[in-house]
């Protein structure tokens, strides 16, 4: 079991294969499937039916994995991530709807309450050492209650009447709409940029920001971090807050879809949610996250939706390929590790 | 009875066993000796299948035997009882003993067997345990001699004892030896790995003496010996020192770090202890003595009860580590480097760097290039060879995991440093190099407490010598490097009476 | 710390006294959730005027108990070895659609369907037992994948349509009584002591416990700690099949959406129920008590018709008030030692 050090140090630096590096599986996989699909059916190609609406998809689920991914980067899990997401749909929509507060102040407001939920969450478990699944499982619970009753007392149902002002042009709007001149923009909606700016963000913080290096180090080995000077408590307060505040980012994101603040916003989320980083390459031992592969495993799933939808496969059905699709990609991940071992290379 | 020939093992970069050699007889306490390093695990793993000998061959009752594994040498008569706890905490007394092999009738347990199997086996130490009792609600000592009954369990004729009085009291540790001088008088054989001499002579009939993975005493009667002698066969008289360049210590300026008749949680006693800058304080003591704790504490890391810490005459309350660094400028080498000292599945570039990053970045992020040359630098300086920076911590090798483990406090800039057994698992020569880097950065004016239970380490590099027995100083000494009266002093020092509180 | 080491080898002869056996018994986590099982059932009970004890609300009390039981159990005995089984929820709910396509369309009689459904929940199991072995991948990852699987499959079965009217016998056998109680509650109950017996009596389940207790001394002692992965997964399939088999009985009609709301309160009982993520702790009385509780919140939501989402609000309150607790208790206990 205790298998002494092994020394690879003599041998010359092996470069990783390119086959050895998973996100450009994922990258041939994408391409794979979106010329599967458009063979099949062309109209999947289609602007209007399906590339707009893809992206819009994409950029809602992308964050709603990144809100997974900030905390697996602990190797903790958030099983409330859709609850948070609901939360701070909610906040939202009473701040507009009470306040008359515009979209900016609605979103800050939102994603405040996110980030607090999340916090809240980090603070039991670094507190008390109790398992992250637990903590978050239990929390999930309390705020679906806390979410309906919330609804049901503010509003005259399960959603909130009306948007601040801008958030349905998120919705319908693509930059094709806006034109200077003749140049108009391309046809992406206006929520991908939004998106994107989560996607950047949380990559600066993993690669280049201290914060974020001293939560995956925390993740690592959370007893050496704490040897070396890491406040470790504080960083799992702040991951586990990062999650929230990006889960929130995602239900917002989702309403602007939805059209409106319901208390629906995040019941699917908590699946995706660890889809997408696990078929990233990202684990859960925490230490190691990828947020590249986050979006192109996102990337990945909604294509598989959309292209068996367009095949009128049944949406329930298409569960069945995106779970072989997961398995068959972690057991190739597998198969690339045992290999690229034998190899001596690291993976 | 059992005969172990010859037997070599290698790890990547030690040599654990270099032709070591055991012979056990029948109805006899033989103590197996050596200092931390010297090969004494390795050999109890070897004789009990843990690991395969790369050479050299073990003659169980005339008829040479391989174990492919641990139940195969218990199945051959060959029982242990491992340093750590084996036992699973849920089950009952009964069941632990009884887990090899679990009496059954059409795949249900059979308590009753089990219970009378439990009682056999608890019976043939004499002990007074109820063996439906939950091994979670015994104490140490108590799940120690579960741990013997359950080696018994199978018809074991030869039993390895790796320091079993470890985290056992006086009055226990006694208990534990009448159990054994019973099962010797039952014709078992007995091998006792210890590090405590006086408990060696009074239970031991016969000796090895392992050092550096050879035997330098084989199976010889522990009458004819000495304590003095003994010792002098573990720690080797011929010990080669490195030399290393004369350092002057200013005394008179104030120490670097200074602790007043500290006590802490964990139970230190009035600990008093002086480090100047450009001095190494040795601070030696058995395993268990509490020089980690004391360590730990200093950095904040359990509750200081008493006493005072003073760095650099000041005194302060030191709360976390990452207060020691920034504010004070501690810097601590753990001994546990794979647990607590490095992030194995993180480059090197990352287990350097993680001390620094605070200086280094600006508006909260860290420039490559900043962090790159920092730590080129610190590799260079300590010859850390690895393929690429971006190499995982976890495949360099021991030393150079060492290295990486104390390049981060090298790179932040430390000027007092802990360095907790920084050379266990590394092979001499590195060893070597270990010592006059610590040398070195003494020289440089660096206040270092060096914990150490490798006693020619301490004497090579400590300008003083503390020893620590039970979570207290029993003395200090000053190092004058000559190794024979020096060790000879401390080794007294640690076996003396401890002193009634 | 002193006291009890003066009593190493001659202490604890005598078997417990009874007042120490008493007080161990109180201490229990299931004392607790049994005593505040009763105190919940006659406060629900004095407060409705006695509309509890009614025939009609007793017998539908027990009978909806019967799934939330099976299926904390079948998350238990995967939590035994300190994994995660997110499969169980679909999984019942696709034994189920299999077992009523199997009546209805394959003309299949009640008996051979049920042990369909049995057997098709163990061979799942079995699956996703052999995956974690051989993939080495986490089993939370694991069986998350083929519980999007099993989620498609379900729906394969019969789409969006509703089974019905597939076993007039089974369909009776849900509404029958027994001594006042249903008997899928009894079945129910028969499953869970088999449970228990499996892990306190049986070779098998002893070292399932080792494993998940100390995976390094099972494997000291020559227990396989891959054998116990795969027999627990397996076991977990098979009560999510009895599940299904339940719900077959008592619903009369099932549909792709049996199971979905499983996954969450599969989790919620074992650990109100006082079994440790870490694995190697089970308590099959302690996950029936806390389903039992879980049981007394959802009533009580019907009987003052309060707003239905309060149960799951309460639920997460007390999981999280449970692991505050005892990570409290266990923080001071430490201290006074």
């Amino acid at each position: 079991m205790k298998q002494e050090e092994t020394t690879p140090e003599q041998r010359p630096p092996a470069r990783l294969p390119l086959w050895a590096n998973p996100r450009i599986g994922l990258v041939v996989l994408l391409i794979a499937l979106i010329a599967l699909f458009t063979t099949l059916r062309p109209a999947f190609l289609n602007t209007q039916l399906t590339l707009v609406p893809m992206q819009a998809d994409i950029s809602v689920y992308a964050v709603v994995g990144l809100s997974q991914l900030a905390v697996l980067s602990l190797g903790h899990m958030n099983m409330a991530v859709g609850r948070m997401a609901a939360m701070s749909a909610f906040a939202s929509g009473l701040l507009h709807d009470r306040l008359d507060a515009p979209l900016l102040v609605a979103l800050a407001g939102g994603l405040a309450v996110g980030a607090l939920l999340g916090a809240l969450a980090g603070l039991v478990i670094s507190r008390t050492g109790v398992n992250s699944f637990v903590v978050t499982l239990a929390l999930d619970f309390a705020l679906i209650g806390l979410v309906s009753l919330l609804y049901a007392t503010f509003t005259d149902g399960v959603a909130f009447n009306g948007l601040p002002a801008g958030m349905s042009a998120l919705r319908t709007d693509t930059f094709a709409d806006y034109c200077a001149g003749d140049v108009c923009g391309p046809e992406i909606p206006l929520l991908a940029p939004i998106a994107l700016i989560a996607v950047l963000g949380v990559g600066l913080l993993f690669r280049w920001s201290r914060v974020g290096r001293e939560v995956l180090m925390t993740g690592a080995n959370a007893k050496a971090a704490e040897l070396s000077g890491i406040p470790v408590r504080w960083r799992v307060v702040q991951a586990h807050a990062l999650s929230g505040l990006l889960a929130g980012l995602a239900g917002f994101l989702l309403s602007a879809n939805n059209g409106s603040f319901s208390a629906g916003v995040g019941d699917g989320f908590l699946l995706p949610s660890f889809l997408a980083p696990v078929l990233g390459g990202t684990l859960l031992v925490g230490g190691a996250v990828s947020v590249l592969g986050t979006v192109l495993g996102t990337a990945i799933t909604q294509v598989i939706y959309k292209g068996l939808n367009l095949l009128q496969f049944q949406v329930d059905e298409l569960k069945l390929y995106i779970g072989l699709v997961l398995l068959a990609a972690l057991s190739l991940d597998r198969l690339r590790h045992v290999l690229a071992e034998r190899r001596g290379v690291p993976a | 009875m059992l005969l172990a020939e010859g037997l070599t093992k290698s790890f990547p970069g030690v040599r654990a066993l270099d032709g070591a050699t055991l012979r056990l007889a029948a109805g006899s306490v033989h103590a197996l000796l050596g200092e931390n390093g010297a090969g004494k695990s390795t050999l109890v793993k070897i004789l009990t299948g843990v690991y395969r000998p790369d050479a050299g061959r073990v003659v169980l009752d005339g008829r040479d035997v391989h174990f492919g594994g641990p139940l195969e040498a218990l199945h051959a008569g060959i029982g242990v009882v491992h340093q750590e706890r084996n036992l699973v905490p849920e089950f009952s007394i009964a069941e632990n003993i009884a887990l090899q092999h679990l009496p059954n009738r059409l795949g249900m347990v059979d308590r009753n067997r089990m219970r009378a199997e439990a009682r056999r086996c608890l019976g043939l130490l004499d002990l007074d345990l109820d063996p439906d009792t939950r091994v979670a609600e015994l104490s140490v000592a108590q799940a120690q001699l579960v741990e013997i009954a359950k080696a018994l369990s199978v018809d074991t004729r030869v039993l390895l004892l790796d320091e079993p009085t470890a985290s056992l009291t006086g009055d226990e540790a006694d208990r534990l030896y009448a159990i054994v001088r019973k099962l010797t008088a039952t014709g078992h054989a007995v091998v006792l790995v210890s590090h405590k001499l006086e408990e060696v002579f009074a239970v031991a009939d016969t000796v090895t003496v392992l050092r550096d993975g050879r035997s330098v005493a084989e199976a010889q009667p522990l009458a004819g010996y000495t304590r003095d002698e003994i010792v002098d066969l573990m720690v080797g008289r011929a010990y080669a020192s490195v030399e290393l360049t004369a350092r002057t210590v200013d005394r008179t300026a104030t120490p670097a770090l200074e602790l007043a008749g500290l006590s802490t949680r964990h139970g230190h006693r009035d600990v008093s202890l002086t480090v100047a800058r450009g001095e190494i304080l040795g601070l030696y003591g058995l395993v268990g003595a509490g020089r980690t704790e004391l360590a730990k504490a200093l950095l904040g890391l359990d509750e200081i009860t008493g006493g005072e810490v003073r760095v650099h005459g000041a005194p302060v309350r030191i709360r976390d580590v990452g207060q020691a660094l920034r504010r004070h400028r501690i810097g601590y080498v753990p001994e546990d480097r794979k647990g607590e000292g490095l992030f194995l599945e993180q480059p090197i570039t990352r287990n350097v760097g993680v001390t620094v990053w605070r200086r280094l970045a600006r508006f909260g992020l860290i420039p490559d290039r900043a962090e790159r040359d920092v730590v080129a630098e610190y590799t260079r300086l300590l010859g850390i060879r690895a393929a690429s920076p971006a190499q995982l911590a976890g495949q360099l090798s021991g030393g150079n995991q060492q290295k990486v483990s104390l390049a981060k406090w090298l790179a932040a800039s430390c000027d007092i440093l802990i360095v907790d057994e920084p050379t266990v698992g590394i092979d001499v020569r590195t060893k070597a190099a270990f010592h006059e880097l610590i040398a070195r950065l003494a020289g440089q004016g660096m206040a270092i407490l060096l914990i150490s239970s490798d006693l020619p380490e301490i004497v090579t590099l400590a300008d003083r010598i503390a020893v620590m027995g039970d979570a207290a100083v029993r003395g200090e000494l000053a190092n004058d490097r000559d190794y024979d009266a020096v060790s000879q002093r401390v080794i007294r020092l640690i076996h003396a009476a401890p002193v009634p509180a | 710390m002193t006291s009890t080491v003066e009593k190493t080898t001659r202490a604890a002869t005598a078997p417990a006294a009874p007042p120490s056996r008493l007080r161990r018994t109180v201490r229990t986590s299931e004392f607790t959730l049994a005593t505040l099982a009763v105190i919940g059932f006659v406060a629900l009970t004095l407060t409705t005027d006695g509309n509890m004890l009614s025939a009609g609300t007793l017998a539908a009390f027990f009978r909806f108990l019967a799934v939330p039981m099976i299926i904390g159990l079948a998350q238990m005995v995967v939590l035994a070895i300190g994994q995660m089984n997110l499969s169980v929820g679909v999984l019942t709910g696709f034994c189920a659609m299999v077992a009523a396509w199997a009546m209805l369309e394959a003309g299949l009689p009640a008996p051979l369907a049920v042990l369909a459904a049995l057997l098709l929940g163990a061979a799942v199991g079995l699956g996703n037992g052999l995956l974690v072995v051989f993939t080495r991948i986490n089993a939370f990852i694991v069986t998350l994948a083929t519980m999007t699987i099993i989620d498609g499959l379900r729906y394969g079965v019969n789409g969006p349509g509703t089974y019905q009217d597939y076993s007039a016998g089974l369909e009776e056998l849900g509404q029958a009584s027994l001594l006042g109680l249903p008997v899928v509650f009894l079945i129910a109950c028969a499953v869970a002591a088999m449970v228990w017996f499996f892990f306190a009596r049986t070779v098998p389940g002893r070292h399932l416990l080792a494993s998940g207790g100390s995976p390094f001394a099972a494997r000291l002692s020559g227990v396989s700690n891959d054998r116990s992965i795969v027999l627990a997964h397996a076991l977990s399939g098979l009560l999510a099949g009895v599940a299904a088999v339940l719900t077959l009985a008592q619903s009369g009609s099932v549909n792709a959406t049996i199971g979905d709301d499983l996954l969450l309160p599969s989790f919620a009982a074992p650990i109100i129920g006082g079994v440790a993520l870490a694995g190697g702790v089970v308590s099959v009385l302690g996950t029936s008590l806390a389903a039992f509780i879980v049981r007394l919140v959802d009533v009580a939501q019907a009987q003052f018709a309060i707003n239905r989402r309060w149960v799951d609000l309460i639920v997460g309150a007390v999981v999280l008030g449970v692991v505050l607790s005892g990570a409290i208790r266990a923080k001071l206990s430490r201290r006074s030692s």
